[in-house]
């Protein structure tokens, strides 16, 4: 689910079909390569003409990546997506003026001015784009930018496009008109000289660099895939400049080109569909999210009736107490002892009233909403040693069976005393009204395969009345709680929050059973799956 | 004036405080109370005989206090019903308000509220138990006339002379006049209007729902 909120290509981990693809893209290539190797010097002449369909294949795969990853810095403002989305289109931009300027393209615009110029754009694209990508391993584990408005980003965006553009325009102006000043690249139109050695070797330096980088702190499907694409440049220039010995246009060459276009492809076509794989993903999660608030809503309107209720009780019993009192107080004869008592239960309600304000306040403090290992037995017994003046006034005899071995569970340990405590406290009342049998608390706790820990509190009370089980958990059904006031819903939902059940079961001869499971904490639970 | 010795309320809650602080107003004004946890509790108890009323929460464990009180009506209870709930629900006390009840409070409510609406359940049960007595007292003295005193009793009530008794009944004048005496003093009527009044209280004394 997409609840662990990593759902962008930069920060969804790769599955583990995807990195079986990706070894599967590098090995072919390796074995393609090899097997053109000794076939690599074989020159194929005039296939110059195909060189603009490789371009525009180069430029469309490029330009859609750069868009692609463009989206993606708007929406995670990461300087690393954008350096490198940056890198994308500065190649795909330049592969342009390389292809047209390439010998025999275009002869009649004549555009290869002293042989060099698509050398030197090939060298440029060869160095800036895995310089990029370094910048995008540095940069990539920093922290996001702080939250920008939607057309900051934009402007953003345009600035970077149009510096690249900018950038190009530049470099083109140096390569076409000036380039006097550059290194001579190219010594015939087909065979590479001197220099170009320094640009095959200082990029396949930097493919390297970037491909340790990425490995050393690879977390998502945009890493992998961008050490997949530097393994296939590495390749090709290892094609290109070295099996085919520099010279243009052999098998060697094409070779090269091929293969890195179809991985290029490759890589695309996996991160376009992991794209829309993610946003089917999230407009199902979307929705789901939307149920659960509503859920949550319906919830929490039960939930303030069921408190108001709930408070509403002792007040108007103070209110009649206190009115008695005074009526008892004002006769002919006062009878003080009346009055006395009618106090003393002033006193309780108010007691009970704030012990309902007490229960609301821990069930939505902070701190309750922390979930840590806890250890059920260990709560029962805290709930236990509270209630326990409640429970002998009562007459009522506790009975435990508390596995020793129980498994931890993952969840807040005030909920949960909460829970025990309400249960505990409805089966006192629940007794009150026997007589002439035992009145018998019996505890319980265990594990249930294979991942779950049931607890169940019975009483020897009166029973569920032939009551249909789950009506005790409706938020108007009158209870009998008094102490913590809190009723049963609240102790369901509490459950039910922490991924378990709870329901309730007759017990025989006598009484009701109240059972809840809680998932161990080797399983752990995920709030949204319960909604 | 109601003699506070003599009057009965019986209380069914199932919240404990409740029972206890209303037992204790209404026994504070000089009822004679009784609080009970359930409807069960309260079938099976034996209730003084006494104008009485009873306050009935309407939201109860198992059968609602609305439930209850229609059953036991159909049952032949008669007690006058005051509905105190802790939840304001305005359908519910249209309902019940409908099915007879004297009033429908939602707590907190002013208790001179809770005491008044008793008062007037008490008073209606009052009034009824003494017609009912009364109407048995008639019935008392109906049954102890003879056949032809009762037959000459329903024709002087619809206004007939003695002679046209006696020409009906194919009796003597006289002897009419005789039966008519004893009816008369048996029925403890001092007047032909009174017996007129009394021969329709028993004629309309049909079983109340």
């Amino acid at each position: 689910m997409l609840s662990d909120g990593l759902f962008l290509l930069s920060e969804l981990p790769p599955s583990p079909e995807q990195k079986r693809l990706a070894i599967g893209v590098v090995l072919a290539l390796l074995l393609a390569s090899a097997i053109t190797a000794p076939f690599a010097r074989i020159q194929l002449t005039n296939t110059e003409a195909m060189l603009p369909a490789y371009a525009a294949a180069v430029l469309v795969n490029e330009l859609i990546t750069s868009a692609l990853l463009l989206a993606l810095f708007s929406v995670q403002r990461s300087r690393a997506v954008l350096a490198l989305a940056i890198g994308y289109l500065f190649s795909g931009l330049m592969v342009v003026p390389w292809s047209l300027s390439f010998p025999g393209v275009l002869p009649a615009a004549d555009l290869d001015a002293g042989l060099q110029s698509t050398a030197l754009v090939a060298a440029l694209r060869r160095i800036v784009f895995p310089l990029l990508v370094v910048v995008y391993a540095l940069l990539k584990d920093r922290p996001a930018v702080a939250m920008k408005s939607q057309r900051s980003m934009r402007q953003t965006v345009l600035v970077s496009v149009a510096g690249v553009v900018f950038v190009v325009g530049s470099f083109l102006w140096l390569i076409f008109v000036n380039h006097e000043v550059l290194p001579r690249l190219m010594a015939d139109k087909s065979i590479a000289s001197g220099p170009w050695w320094y640009v095959a070797w200082a990029s396949m330096i930097l493919y390297v660099a970037g491909m340790l980088l990425l490995w050393r702190s690879r977390r998502s499907v945009l890493d992998l895939w961008l050490i997949v694409v530097l393994c296939t440049l590495f390749i090709e220039i290892v094609l290109l400049s070295f099996i085919s010995a520099g010279i243009r246009l052999n098998v060697g060459w094409w070779a090269g080109r091929i293969f890195g276009l179809i991985s290029t492809s490759m890589v695309l076509i996996v991160l376009l569909s992991e794209t829309t794989a993610l946003y089917g993903r999230l407009a199902r999660s979307v929705s789901a999210e939307r149920r659960a608030r509503e859920n949550r809503l319906t919830a929490m309107e039960a939930l303030s009736a069921s408190i108001a209720h709930e408070i509403s009780q002792p007040l108007a019993s103070m209110v009649t107490n206190a009115d008695a009192g005074l009526r008892w107080m004002a006769k002919a004869n006062p009878d003080l002892e009346e009055a006395t008592a009618a106090l003393k239960r002033i006193v309780r309600d108010g007691h009970r009233a704030g012990g309902v304000v007490e229960g609301i306040r821990t069930m939505f403090k902070k701190g309750a909403q922390e979930r840590a290992p806890v250890n059920m037995n260990q709560i029962i017994g805290q709930a236990l040693s509270h209630a326990q003046n409640e429970v002998q006034l009562a007459h009522v005899s506790v009975r435990l069976d508390l596995d020793e071995r129980l498994p931890t569970v993952i969840g807040s340990s005030v909920q949960l005393r909460q829970v025990i405590a309400n249960l505990v406290s409805n089966a006192v009342d629940a007794m009150q009204a026997v007589l002439g049998r035992a009145r018998v608390l019996h505890i319980s706790s265990g594990r249930e395969e294979p991942s779950r820990i049931l607890v169940s509190v019975a009483d020897s009370g009166t029973g569920l009345d032939s009551l249909p089980p789950d009506r005790i958990f409706e938020p108007f059904f009158s209870t009998k709680a008094e102490g913590m006031g809190m009723g049963l819903m609240f102790c369901r939902s509490i459950v039910e929050a922490h991924g378990g059940q709870l329901w309730v079961t007759e017990n025989h001869p006598h009484g009701a059973n109240f059972l809840f499971t809680l998932p161990t904490s080797d399983v752990q639970t995920s709030p949204g799956s319960t909604a | 004036m109601m003699s506070p010795e003599q009057s009965a309320v019986f209380i069914i809650d199932d919240d404990a405080s409740v029972r206890e602080s209303l037992y204790s107003l209404f026994r504070s004004v000089g009822h004679l109370t009784q609080a009970f946890s359930s409807p069960r509790e309260f079938r099976v108890a034996n209730l003084p005989d006494m104008p009485g009323c009873l306050v009935l929460d309407v939201r109860l464990p198992g059968q609602s206090g609305l439930e209850f009180q229609r059953e036991a009506a159909r049952s032949g209870m008669l007690l006058p019903v005051v509905f105190i709930t802790g939840h304001g629900d305005v359908p519910m006390s249209v309902a019940a308000m409908k099915s007879g009840a004297i009033e429908f409070l939602t707590k907190p409510f002013r208790d001179q509220d809770l005491l008044d609406a008793v008062h007037r359940g008490v008073e209606i049960d009052r009034k009824r138990r003494a017609e009912a007595a009364l109407v048995q007292e008639l019935r008392n003295r109906f049954n102890s006339m003879t056949a032809r005193e009762q037959e000459v009793m329903a024709l002087v009530a619809n206004g007939q002379l003695n002679k046209q008794i006696a020409a009906e009944l194919s009796l003597s004048e006289v002897t009419v006049k005789v039966h008519r005496g004893h009816m008369m003093r048996k029925m403890q009527a001092r007047s032909v209007p009174e017996l007129v009044r009394m021969a329709d209280r028993l004629a309309g004394d049909t079983p109340r729902s």
